[in-house]
């Protein structure tokens, strides 16, 4: 039991803020005295926990009931000190190793040692992002760790759910405005004793989720790896002594910290580094979406990153938007984990990963816009839809620094987003059911300064990226998939492309009942960037379906069917191939649920391109054209590269006639542009006139209402008076 | 610590490094002289004696020239002063109609050009892509870096920066 009387928690989180504030190290910890008495024990030490960690998680995966889960991964463990900072964690999302330490730290300060109590056994759960998480779905649970009566540090585990019980079935629930819509909260709550669930948490989660499968046996599975982690940690403990435990914990995290920042020394370059980018949003004309805002809006993402002479890195989104009636806020607790789950790939490939790193850097959220919203009933659903554009500049910033110090083999053009589609209903089997497919979680990866992205290998939320098979997600879900492919072009252009997307095909099976719904995305906007000369992209695709086809008819006469709608921007092959109501629609999908015999195609995204176009190797494009991850058509009017056949008709570049190309592009490049300055001089003028789409103009004046900075910067830019103002209400 | 010839960097940074050894390379612990022997590289990359101080694009450096510290294309052009932002001296193409960002997206699904546009940042001289921004019509051009070179020298690197050709403060 804790001492509340010698060493109450809250007191201890307070003061160890204190130290932190006062010596500028974490706790207090100014010498790393156990590290240096026997350097070999404190690494064997750090290995060990991480071990715990990989280990829980492992056989926590097994229980599962989850392809989220089972198939790719999306859980993460981790081990925390009392005061909830983060000593070691697993693979997998990690994003919410910072978030589960915000769920602990909330817990503390708002006195939960005194009620509900932290005892011994105990489970606390939390899926509120405004207490730390980052959308519904994402649910964490904690248990704490006692070692002879005093509370020595946390385990906690997270799950992403498959089905949340919001508004419409899944997780990432678009037509969330507010939080009410949003599915089953659970708020820093006590689910747990004694090492068991509650049984009435459990039916709470049976009567009011749609799949509770999922989400009862992944709590089975978390609290599984709690206790795994609490036991190993609780036996090392008794091998090392509490006294030692509880430095060396603090000195790990110390540890982090500093190699964050040498690392930071040792890879980048101190200054200023900036860039944007945007996400557009369209309602309008779109069923369930409630009036409480403007149904079309484009959002501007613009983050100034400083390097500091110290070395720790400061990222700034002031100029950003406010938040709003829709699904994609984010809190805090999402901010600082998108920032920790981009850290952790890029700048921490060795020694001690942990809350260390986090503290290495600062964050400027500005309160009222999306990134901290200061209404709490705000909706974060789908906070990932501005997340990862947002993180996806920031691995942009960090590479232009790798670039200039010479790591250029760590130079990526970063994460994109890739759109979920989730789905409920009446299953196959003839039961309720609602899901999220996670195939999503492998879109392309942006490119390296040094080569191509990765195909189908990639997102931001977890470094250890995978599609799940097709044959585990057919046992989910009424649909079989008649087609799962790249998607030809959909890597940024570049001297090194992006990685391509696949697009899936599915015919709904089974069913005559089956709700299809995409969280996120228009195709007004890119969303990604390229850098050094690399394109974006392309935006994100709409999709393709076929109400009523006549596939059982086609295959029943043994013709051919089409597997994916084709590379025609005009005439998608669906249309040549079915019979029936074609429907072509700019993301969100939300329609009238589908039935047995409809077909349904869903793109997911390439990542950015790097360098030049004009430098891509020739016969490195002759392969990407064999292999479909470029067309014939964008080799040679994209990329310059003529193509011909080899002796067996495979594509084999003609490197004279692509150098003669490449010297006529070159040349109408240099006829076709102006003068930057000449360019500026014309649009100023039309910023004067104000000649914009509303959406635009809305951006702007929002911008300019709630960022001083960005107000500055846009008229000094062009040039305008002082009380220059864009005309309208936000 | 790990050390690797000033061949295997320039392999490294034109890309032709076997994959196998670039993923030994990303897997180890750095080596701590890659700056130098990366300056090194491009040095010998480019056409002009003037020393390069840091890379900030692909092709794109700060060097100490004749006219001071300023940006320059590996061609040789010059961007002027390295403290303003190059692409305002860039010429530029701007991609904001359907048919323009059809000759890049040839089969995907496009923006809508009343929401965002493509511009292109091309050296005057060579007409090398230098860099491309995705932005809202209307939107002010970005100044991708500005680095700390003075404080980058003297206290990361511990050497001297050296006076700059001609006094550009």
């Amino acid at each position: 039991m804790l001492d509340k009387t010698a060493n109450p928690l809250r007191s201890r989180l307070l003061e160890s803020e204190r130290l932190m504030e006062e010596t500028g190290c974490y706790d207090g910890i100014t010498e790393l005295t156990l590290r240096r008495q026997d350097p070999l024990k404190f690494e064997t030490l750090h290995t060990k926990l991480r071990a715990y960690c990989v280990s829980a998680r492992e056989m926590a995966r097994r229980i599962s009931a989850s392809p989220g889960v089972r198939e790719v991964g999306e859980m993460v463990v981790a081990i925390y000190t009392p005061e909830g900072d983060a000593i070691a964690l697993s693979n997998g999302i990690m994003v919410h190793v910072h978030t589960m330490s915000r769920f602990i730290k909330w817990m503390i300060r708002n006195g939960y040692e005194e009620n509900p109590a932290i005892r011994d056994g105990d489970i606390f759960a939390n899926n509120d992002a405004f207490i730390g998480t980052v959308q519904v779905p994402d649910v964490m649970d904690v248990v704490p760790i006692f070692h002879e009566g005093t509370l020595v540090g946390w385990a906690g585990a997270v799950c992403h759910e498959l089905e949340a019980g919001g508004i419409t079935p899944g997780g990432d629930v678009c037509l969330a405005q507010e939080r009410f819509t949003e599915g089953l909260f659970v708020c820093a709550e006590k689910v747990g004793e004694n090492d068991e669930l509650r049984r009435d948490y459990v039916i709470r989660c049976e009567r009011n989720l749609r799949m509770p499968i999922y989400w009862v046996l992944d709590e089975k599975a978390k609290v599984a790896a709690c206790i795994d982690m609490r036991e190993s940690v609780k036996t090392l403990i008794s091998e090392i002594g509490l006294d030692y435990w509880q430095r060396l914990s603090k000195e790990f995290i110390e540890e982090g910290r500093r190699a964050q920042l040498a690392r930071t020394r040792q890879l980048t370059v101190p200054g200023i580094y900036r860039g944007h980018t945007f996400y557009g949003h369209v309602t309008e004309g779109k069923p369930g979406f409630q009036p409480l805002g403007p149904p079309n809006w484009l959002y501007n993402i613009p983050i100034e990153m400083e390097i500091t002479a110290e070395g720790k890195i400061r990222m700034d989104f002031d100029g950003t938007q406010p938040w709003g009636y829709h699904s994609m806020n984010c809190t805090p607790a999402g901010m600082d984990g998108g920032m920790f789950v981009t850290l952790t790939q890029h700048m921490n490939f060795e020694g001690l990963v942990n809350d260390g790193a986090w503290m290495a850097t600062e964050i400027n959220i500005p309160h009222g816009t999306w990134t901290n919203p200061d209404n709490e009933m705000a909706a974060t659903a789908t906070s990932w839809a501005l997340l990862l554009p947002a993180y996806g500049v920031f691995q942009r910033l960090l590479s232009r620094g790798f670039i200039a110090r010479g790591f250029v083999e760590e130079a990526f053009v970063g994460q994109v987003n890739s759109p979920m589609i989730e789905m409920g209903g009446i299953s196959q089997y003839g039961t309720q059911f609602g899901m999220a497919h996670f195939e999503c979680a492998a879109a392309g990866s942006g490119a390296l300064a040094i080569k191509d992205g990765l195909d189908t290998a990639y997102v931001g939320w977890n470094p250890e990226s995978d599609m799940g098979n097709i044959e585990i997600w057919e046992q989910n879900m009424p649909m079989v998939y008649i087609g799962r492919s790249i998607v030809p072009n959909s890597g940024g252009a570049g001297k090194y492309r992006g990685g391509c997307a696949f697009s899936s095909t599915w015919l709904i099976n089974k069913t005559e009942h089956l709700r299809l719904v995409t969280s996120e995305h228009s195709s007004r906007v890119f969303d990604n960037g390229g850098l050094c000369g690399g394109y974006p992209a392309p935006t994100c695709e709409k999709h393709h379906a076929v109400r009523g086809s006549d596939i059982f008819e086609k295959a029943a006469r043994g013709e051919a069917l089409a597997h994916g709608p084709g590379t025609d921007p005009v005439t998608s092959d669906f249309e040549r191939a079915y019979k029936g109501e074609q429907v072509f629609e700019e993301g969100p999908y939300i329609t009238r649920p589908h039935k047995s015999g409809d077909i349904f195609s869903h793109a997911y995204n390439g990542g950015g391109g790097f360098g030049d176009v004009l430098e891509r190797d020739p016969v490195k494009t002759a392969l990407d054209v064999e292999n479909g991850f470029l067309t014939r058509e964008a080799a040679e009017t994209v990329f310059g590269i003529i193509l011909g056949d080899d002796a067996d008709g495979y594509p084999q570049a003609d490197i004279d006639a692509t150098v003669a190309r490449r010297a006529e592009m070159r040349r109408a490049r240099l006829e076709k542009a102006i003068p930057v300055s000449d360019w500026i001089a014309g649009e100023a003028a039309r910023v004067k006139r104000q000649d914009f789409a509303p959406e635009v103009t809305r951006m702007y004046r929002s911008a300019m209402q709630l960022s001083p900075r960005f107000a500055s910067e846009f008229k000094s830019f062009w040039g305008l008076d002082a009380d220059y103002a864009f005309a309208g209400e936000t | 610590m790990s050390a690797y010839s000033k061949d295997v960097i320039r392999e490294l940074v034109e890309g032709t490094l076997p994959w196998p050894q670039t993923r030994r390379i990303m897997s180890a612990y750095k080596d701590d002289d890659r700056f130098d022997k990366y300056i090194s590289v491009l040095q010998d990359r480019v056409a002009w004696d003037d020393p390069i101080l840091l890379p900030v694009g692909d092709r794109l450096f700060i060097c100490d020239g004749g006219e001071g510290r300023v940006t320059r294309c590996e061609c040789g052009h010059s961007f002027g002063d390295y403290r303003e932002n190059w692409k305002l001296k860039a010429v530029i193409n701007v991609r904001n109609t359907e048919a323009s960002l059809r000759e890049i997206y040839p089969n995907s699904d496009l923006p809508d050009p009343d929401w965002m546009e493509i511009r292109e940042f091309f050296c005057p001289a060579c007409a090398h892509l230098h860099e491309v921004e995705a932005a809202a019509p209307g939107y002010p051009i970005v100044h991708d870096f500005q680095p700390d070179l003075e404080g980058f020298y003297r206290d990361w690197l511990g050497k001297p920066l050296g006076k700059p050709g001609k006094e550009t403060a």
